[in-house]
């Protein structure tokens, strides 16, 4: 569950203008929505306001049942960044590790035991289709690959949020196709899904509410249209 | 598919983010200088504590006109020696009292005159002289203590310097009484009052006065060598911040990533403090053994000066390197090898503690 109510976020100073205005919608657990705009519209600020990254400027925020804002404690934001699977637009991988390494990460932080940690890489990495590539440095792989890796290490936790930030936009159609059938699926067994897009063949074949920004404004919460 | 996981499991990379060698090699220094200043802190405070020790425990007795009687008959005291008295007294004409030998007593505790006081002492039958009147005194200090009058040939030692090899028979030097009290004694706080009652003019110089300036003076020595070390750990603590702000610098984004995969602080600040902790132990320990050496060869020189073993009988550096250098392990004292076997822990932990809080504070930049 998401819950915004009139969220503002600005960076740095507060004279300076802010990014996100008055942001207010809900989506529900299990949820997925397109985020829609366009560029510079805030769907990447707003992407990693829900990965509590930054924290709003004004306006009440819970995730996963979760209030975040200046008052919240550090540990609880840390318990609450464990639960969300974030896929960034430029991967974010550790370079000096290997793939396999990269995906293990979330459950090296959430300190699962070894044996389990190979058990589960080796099987996303299989799904994802990198089974052959899992000891090759993250250094080394194509945008693709690491596209791929990125979202292996995203979900690998099974989180209760994810959040994807152009997810697709280095994957082939097939590889795309096959990823949005998964978030499709984790959405249906629970997992709230927010993806960032501006790709119209995807959010033709997943018809799924968007919300939709400009200027860092909601213009349209298709979840819940106005009255 | 165990090799597919390397050792590096976070991705931070320290040992290339963090300045190893200049960090290792700096703390190496620094380890080096602290040894040599907690050796010489070592040193000060065992001198200056056997110093202190014996000068409390000494104390000299002057009696002018040493062979006039006591008391003499009538109860009537001699005049306090002055200037007036010099050369024509008649302690003047017995200038061979110097000459006799000392009684070296030691106090029976049990009250009465010392078994062994100079025959010539005495001025008369019945009459004991002053000095004898003193030692008398002295007789009832606490068991273990030695009073030894100085003979005339001590004196002449010891006024030498001044006056040379003359003849100083004419001179109407006192007696002169050394008292060396056992450990943790003292003198009876009425000694002095009844010795200047019954032998006017004697003069008692207790040491306790140097005693304490010894004291002092260790003190101050001590506080200088912590403030050394202090200041050696402060400056350890200021590399080791300045290297972690190197590390954090260059794996800003690393960080990042890691804090918002849900890396908890003490994860991320544990992770740098375990690596500049190990390379500050590695040069913390480099450091002391670089600095025994030298400190060994101090104390080789130093063992005369102080109650450690002679170096008489010890080998020889140049003809049996290696006995001499296990028979110099001998004369460390233990409180300084402790201190050095503690020196690379002191700086693992002060540079796990500033690398710690350098990281904390700099992730608290993030939410």
């Amino acid at each position: 569950m998401i819950r915004l109510d009139h969220v503002s976020w600005r960076r740095g100073r507060k004279d300076h203008a802010p990014v996100l205005s008055h942001l207010s919608f809900n989506v529900p657990q299990g949820g997925f929505r397109w985020l829609l705009g366009p560029s510079g519209a805030g769907k990447s600020s707003l992407l990693r306001l829900l990965h509590v990254e930054t924290l709003p400027s004004a306006g009440r925020m819970e995730i996963l049942g979760q209030a975040v804002g200046e008052q919240t404690k550090r540990a609880a934001l840390v318990r609450l960044r464990q639960r969300i699977g974030m896929v960034h637009q430029d991967y974010r991988l550790m370079p000096d590790l290997s793939l396999a390494d990269n995906v293990a990460l979330p459950l090296r932080l959430q300190k699962r035991g070894e044996d389990e940690i190979q058990t589960e890489v080796e099987a996303i990495l299989k799904w994802v289709g990198l089974g052959a590539r899992m000891g090759v440095s993250a250094a080394h792989l194509s945008g693709g690959e690491q596209q791929r890796t990125a979202i292996a290490r995203a979900i690998i936790h099974r989180p209760g949020l994810i959040l994807a930030d152009e997810p697709t936009n280095a994957l082939e159609e097939s590889q795309a196709h096959r990823l949005l059938d998964m978030f499709a699926q984790l959405s249906a067994m629970g997992t709230t899904v927010i993806v960032a897009t501006h790709n119209e063949t995807l959010i033709r074949r997943l018809a799924r509410p968007a919300l939709v920004l400009e200027a860092g404004k909601l213009v349209a919460d298709e979840g819940h249209p106005p009255a | 598919m165990t090799a597919l996981f390397s050792k590096r499991r976070d991705g931070l990379s320290l040992s290339e983010a963090l300045p190893d060698r200049s960090l290792f090699v700096l703390v190496a220094m620094m380890g080096f200088l602290a040894a040599l200043t907690l050796a010489g802190a070592s040193g000060a405070q065992a001198l200056a504590a056997r110093w202190a020790a014996g000068a409390a425990q000494l104390v000299t007795i002057q009696v002018p006109d040493p062979d006039q009687p006591a008391s003499p008959p009538g109860g009537a005291s001699l005049p306090a020696p002055g200037p007036q008295a010099q050369g024509n007294g008649p302690a003047a004409d017995q200038g061979t009292d110097q000459a006799a030998p000392p009684p070296t007593v030691a106090a029976p505790n049990a009250g009465g005159l010392p078994a062994t006081l100079p025959p010539e002492a005495s001025t008369g039958p019945g009459a004991p002289s002053r000095a004898q009147a003193v030692l008398a005194q002295l007789a009832g200090l606490p068991p273990g203590t030695e009073v030894h009058r100085l003979s005339a040939e001590e004196i002449s030692r010891l006024l030498a310097p001044w006056l040379g090899a003359s003849d100083r028979s004419a001179l109407p030097l006192p007696a002169v009484i050394r008292v060396t009290l056992p450990q943790g004694a003292y003198l009876p706080p009425t000694l002095e009052q009844n010795l200047a009652a019954k032998v006017p003019g004697v003069i008692v110089e207790q040491n306790a006065l140097w005693s304490e300036r010894l004291h002092s003076l260790a003190n101050s020595l001590l506080t200088c060598a912590g403030l050394a070390l202090l200041t050696v750990g402060g400056i350890a603590a200021l590399i080791t911040g300045q290297a972690a702000h190197t590390g954090l610098a260059t794996r800003r984004d690393i960080i990042a990533t890691l804090h918002s995969l849900g890396a908890p602080d003490g994860y991320i600040a544990g992770r740098f403090a375990r690596r500049t902790a190990s390379l500050a132990f590695g040069g913390g320990l480099v450091g002391a053994l670089l600095a025994c050496p030298p400190l060994l060869f101090l104390l080789r020189m130093a063992a005369p000066f102080g109650s450690m073993t002679p170096t008489v009988d010890s080998p020889d550096l140049t003809t049996a390197p290696a006995q001499a250098i296990m028979a110099s392990f001998d004369l460390v004292p233990q409180g300084l090898l402790g201190g050095l076997a503690a020196l690379p822990v002191a700086a693992a932990l002060i540079c796990w503690l500033t690398t710690q809080v350098m990281v904390r504070l700099w992730l608290r930049r993030l939410p």
